[in-house]
């Protein structure tokens, strides 16, 4: 029977306080007149509960910023402020209200959905300096809002043959590739958590599992059995130089990652050897001239090149390009050389927002890999204090199932909010967005195109 | 208050001072007295502002009214309390509510003065820095360029109207601002927010969009003004509502959610709202995206045809978001017959939409009307039709550099809620709504304003606005506010580009 993929949400409570992104103060001078707790609609003012004489103290993580009260008080006794462990939530590209998007995006499974328009900076770097696309009459073979539960965001892992070949007999001579068919263009990588316990790993791959994608782990990590239960959802990753003759995976392991080192040529040949019927992954840092490396795995043979960029979404050393610019160099030379399909492109690094799946899969990619979101997806502060016990959210004790419940509920959002982005350029399936650059509008074309040349004189 | 009063509707006879105490609220400034203080009153003497007080006959001096004060530049002044106070008990800080309030794209200087200019009608100064946002692009870093030469006209001479019909076909209309009142639905805002809006358009000869969800029979009386819009969910159409019309709008989509449809969440859904949509109350409404009779040029053609048929002496409109080929979007509805082409762009106003698409789903603005217009005149076919933008058109400025871009004029929707006190908290989707009364439909929150009063405070934007084009156009030694379009040569612009070259 036909079964429409569906991602089951629930509310999931936080285990941490919450953080209040305006924090209310009452001073002295309140007379307890009690004007404030009428004029509240969220409930941050309430009388105390001891002593109904007296106002209780504002609950503030309630609060949105609507000056209500401050305006209503008669004594001028309440002040409202940006809240300060807010604002210094995170860091660079992980801005607090990203954090805090994610936080609620874990708790609910909703899409945030905010009224006033748009509040943020015009542009930015990165991912920040493009829009995507969208089509004002859609064709019939693209339905937005109505069509939206028939959008496939399914992806392909494995090489492609660009071709079939035949005998002349009629029977194929072309030998089909071992292929891995995902419902999402999100994986979960466990390998580059600053922290991740044993029940926080029971949770992600419990996580993974019901989602059908794939969790990349550490090998031996995982034990064989697990690896089994989990029916084709763990994704051992081998480090370099690794003595395969020991190494036994299980058949369910259906992809297995290298990561690759200086040595990656002679690990990779092995690895084939040892596991010749899987899809195999090769891990690489991007840094200049990743295109040409991977073009390198290319040729080599490999499946899946999986580039993982920093925290902050750039590539390592220098002259670090973003991965928007190095996810369309390598995708050009794929598509150049004519075997773009031969390989998966997996990017991961600085996923720190749903609209960074669809913009990564335009510049490229064929999916990406979640690592950071998920902690945050858990309430991390990214205070980077992790050893326990200095972890303020204590972390590695939360419960497993606690864990999946969050995970599912921020990959449910990020694939509902991608779902919004292909209904509205009427793209049906996410296969199709990748490397469709003619569907994006970068920052830098408009500002050539559209805009005054800059000269001197008096503003007005 | 009152002598400021006189003195600028003097200038201004349409303008009536119409203060608020509710939006009396915001100190810049926080004074702060420490309790070392004996009450001795030096401050009180000294402050020419009335920042302290002692009411007569009482010992202890009242907490300071900070919403005087001028702040630490007061320094310079002989009788800057701070410096005179006996006890060192007074401090002068900036204010956390101020902080608190705004956002990169209205900053709190532009709420304020969009505040000030609804409550005075007086127009802000060219170099007031409410006039542009701190977003980092687009209108934020466009700045005119003045020539230093005396005005040749008087300000009272120059023109700011806009006309609707450039077709040879249909009635004349021209509008005396360059600018209409936006969509916004009954449902999505109070009865009193949208019979201000129209009280107001009426009053200054323009017009105002219905939204989708209908007509509610308070704005009868204001029909000559009032544009009905058609959009997907044809929430409040009927025959009687599209021949009411002179202008009908056809919405294909909406800047901040381009793609996506609207959705009036149940709550907001009362009985009243749901009589005027024809649906059961309390049920969430969807709008769905895209019109499904329309697949092509040739159907949106149709479209207008159809509508054309029950009101023949309509102007027609067309409201599309700002996708990658607007450019052919808006030659399409050119040739399907449109009047109006309103581009809307991202960043513009909504009463409920995915954070996600208010960024990243389509162009700004800013990069679509020059798209469009060079398009429109490279094909011949500019001049017989009216281009207006929206989506983030948040001041006189603003309104003034997309007419520069190559925009006739423009849509406006968030600067009305702001002069009706909006702050921007962005919670009008949910719950009971506007916690301010401006985006609900509850009935006690509703109360929180009058539609006089907001129609004033509307009357009075304008008012400011028109004296700031005027001023504006004086010193670009231009007599009609038609002469800017197109003029990006006036415009200097201080992007990345430029930072970048500076690197």
């Amino acid at each position: 029977m036909y079964e429409r993929y569906h991602i089951p949400l629930k509310t999931v409570e936080p285990r941490a306080s919450r953080v209040a992104g305006f924090t209310i103060e009452r001073a002295d001078n309140c007379i307890n007149c009690g004007r404030c707790e009428r004029a509240c609609i969220y409930g941050v003012h309430t009388r105390s509960r001891s002593d109904t004489r007296e106002m209780a103290d504002p609950v503030s993580h309630l609060c949105k910023d609507c000056f209500r009260c401050i305006a209503e008080c008669p004594q001028g006794a309440l002040t409202i402020s940006r809240g300060a462990e807010f604002q210094s939530l995170g860091r660079g590209i992980w801005t607090p209200l990203r954090i805090s998007t994610i936080w609620s995006e874990a708790e609910t499974g909703k899409i945030p959905v905010l009224g006033a328009g748009y509040k943020g900076m015009f542009a930015g770097d990165g991912y920040d300096d493009m829009w995507t696309d969208m089509s004002e009459i859609v064709r019939p073979t693209r339905d937005g809002i109505h069509g939206r539960e028939f959008i496939s965001t399914g992806v392909d892992i494995g090489r492609m043959p660009p071709f079939l070949e035949f005998e002349p007999s009629g029977a194929m001579r072309t030998s089909i590739p071992p292929l891995i068919e995902i419902p999402i263009p999100m994986v979960l990588d466990l390998t580059r958590m600053r922290t991740c316990s044993k029940t926080m790993a029971e949770g992600f791959l419990d996580a993974a599992s019901r989602l059908k994608t794939l969790a990349f782990v550490p090998l031996g990590s995982v034990s064989n059995k697990t690896i089994r239960d989990m029916a084709g959802c763990v994704v051992p990753v081998i480090p370099s130089h690794t003595d395969l003759s020991n190494v036994n995976l299980p058949d369910e392991a259906r992809l297995i990652e290298l990561a690759a080192g200086l040595s990656w040529k002679k690990d990779y040949d092995a690895l084939v050897k040892k596991f010749p019927d899987r899809v195999l992954s090769v891990r690489i840092e991007a840094a200049t001239g990743v295109e040409d490396k991977v073009f390198e795995m290319l040729e080599r043979g490999v499946a899946v090149a999986n580039v993982q960029f920093t925290d902050q979404g750039r590539e390592s050393g220098r002259n670090d390009r973003h991965a928007k610019d190095s996810l369309r160099a390598i995708h050009d030379k794929l598509v150049e050389a004519g075997r773009r399909d031969e390989l998966t492109v997996m990017a991961g690094g600085g996923m720190a927002a749903a609209e960074h799946v669809p913009k990564s899969i335009i510049c490229g990619a064929d999916l990406v890999s979640l690592s950071k979101a998920l902690l945050i997806a858990l309430e991390c502060r990214d205070c980077t204090k992790c050893e326990s016990p200095s972890c303020p959210i204590d972390l590695p004790s939360a419960p497993a199932s606690w864990v999946a419940d969050r995970v599912m509920n921020v990959v449910g959002a990020w694939r509902d909010q991608l779902l919004e982005v292909l209904g509205a350029m009427g793209l049906r399936e996410v296969r199709r967005l990748r490397g469709e650059l003619g569907r994006a509008i970068f920052l830098d074309d408009l500002e050539a195109d559209f805009l005054p040349p800059q000269h001197g004189g008096d503003d007005a | 208050m009152t002598s400021r009063a006189g003195s600028i509707s003097a200038s201004f006879p349409g303008i009536a001072l119409d203060p608020s105490r509710r939006l009396d609220f915001m100190n810049r400034f926080s004074v702060r007295r420490a309790g070392s203080c004996i009450s001795c009153g030096m401050c009180e003497s000294l402050c020419p502002y009335d920042v302290h007080r002692r009411i007569e006959g009482h010992s202890k001096i009242l907490p300071p009214d900070d919403r005087k004060c001028i702040g630490p530049s007061c320094e310079a002044n002989r009788y800057y309390c701070v410096a005179n106070c006996p006890t060192q008990s007074l401090s002068v800080s900036e204010s956390a509510n101020y902080l608190s309030l705004g956002d990169p794209r209205w900053t709190q200087e532009m709420i304020l003065s969009t505040w000030m200019q609804a409550e005075t009608g007086e127009p802000l100064p060219l170099d007031h820095p409410g006039n542009a946002g701190a977003s980092g692009g687009g209108f934020d870093e466009l700045a005119f360029v003045l020539p230093d030469t005396v005005p040749r006209f008087e300000p009272e001479e120059i023109s700011t109207s806009m006309e609707l019909n450039r077709r040879s076909r249909g009635a004349r209309i021209t509008v005396p601002v360059p600018f209409y009142g936006g969509g916004m639905s009954f449902g999505s805002i109070s009865v009193h927010t949208m019979l201000a809006r129209a009280i107001a358009a009426k009053k200054w000869d323009t017009f105002v969009s219905t939204g989708e969800g209908g007509y509610p029979e308070q704005l009868i009386p204001y029909k000559d003004h009032i544009v009905t819009q058609i959009a997907t969910g044809l929430f409040g159409v009927r025959e009687e509502t599209v021949r009411r019309s002179r202008i009908i709008e056809f919405k294909y989509a909406q800047g901040a959610k381009p793609g996506l449809g609207g959705h009036l969440l149940g709550d907001k859904n009362t009985p009243d709202v749901a009589r005027m949509r024809e649906a059961v109350p309390y049920t969430s409404l969807f709008s769905p995206f895209p019109f499904h009779s329309v697949y092509s040029v040739e159907d949106h053609k149709k479209h207008l045809d159809w509508a054309l048929t029950i009101n023949p002496d309509a102007l027609l409109a067309v409201k599309v978001s700002t996708p990658n080929d607007v450019e052919m979007v808006s030659v399409g509805s050119y040739y399907a017959g449109a009047h109006i082409v309103n581009l809307d762009g991202g960043y513009g106003g909504t009463g409920a939409a995915p954070e996600i698409a208010k960024k990243n789903i389509a162009m700004p603005i800013e990069y679509a009307v020059p798209k469009v217009h060079r398009f429109l005149t490279a094909e011949g076919i500019r001049d017989e039709i009216t281009l207006v933008a929206s989506g983030g058109i948040r001041t006189a400025m603003d309104v003034a550099k997309a007419i520069a871009l190559g925009a006739d004029g423009v849509v406006i929707g968030t600067s009305e809620l702001i002069a009706l006190g909006c702050v921007r908290c962005g919670n009008c989707e949910s719950g009971r709504g506007c916690p301010r009364g401006i985006a609900t439909t509850d009935p006690e929150l509703e109360r929180l304003s009058t539609f006089e009063w907001g129609a004033q405070r509307l009357d009075n934007l304008f008012t400011a606005w028109r004296g700031q084009w005027r001023t504006l156009l004086a010193a670009l030694e231009m007599e009609n506010i038609s002469e800017l379009r197109g003029r990006l040569d006036l415009m200097r612009y201080r992007g990345r580009r430029l930072k970048e070259g500076e690197a």
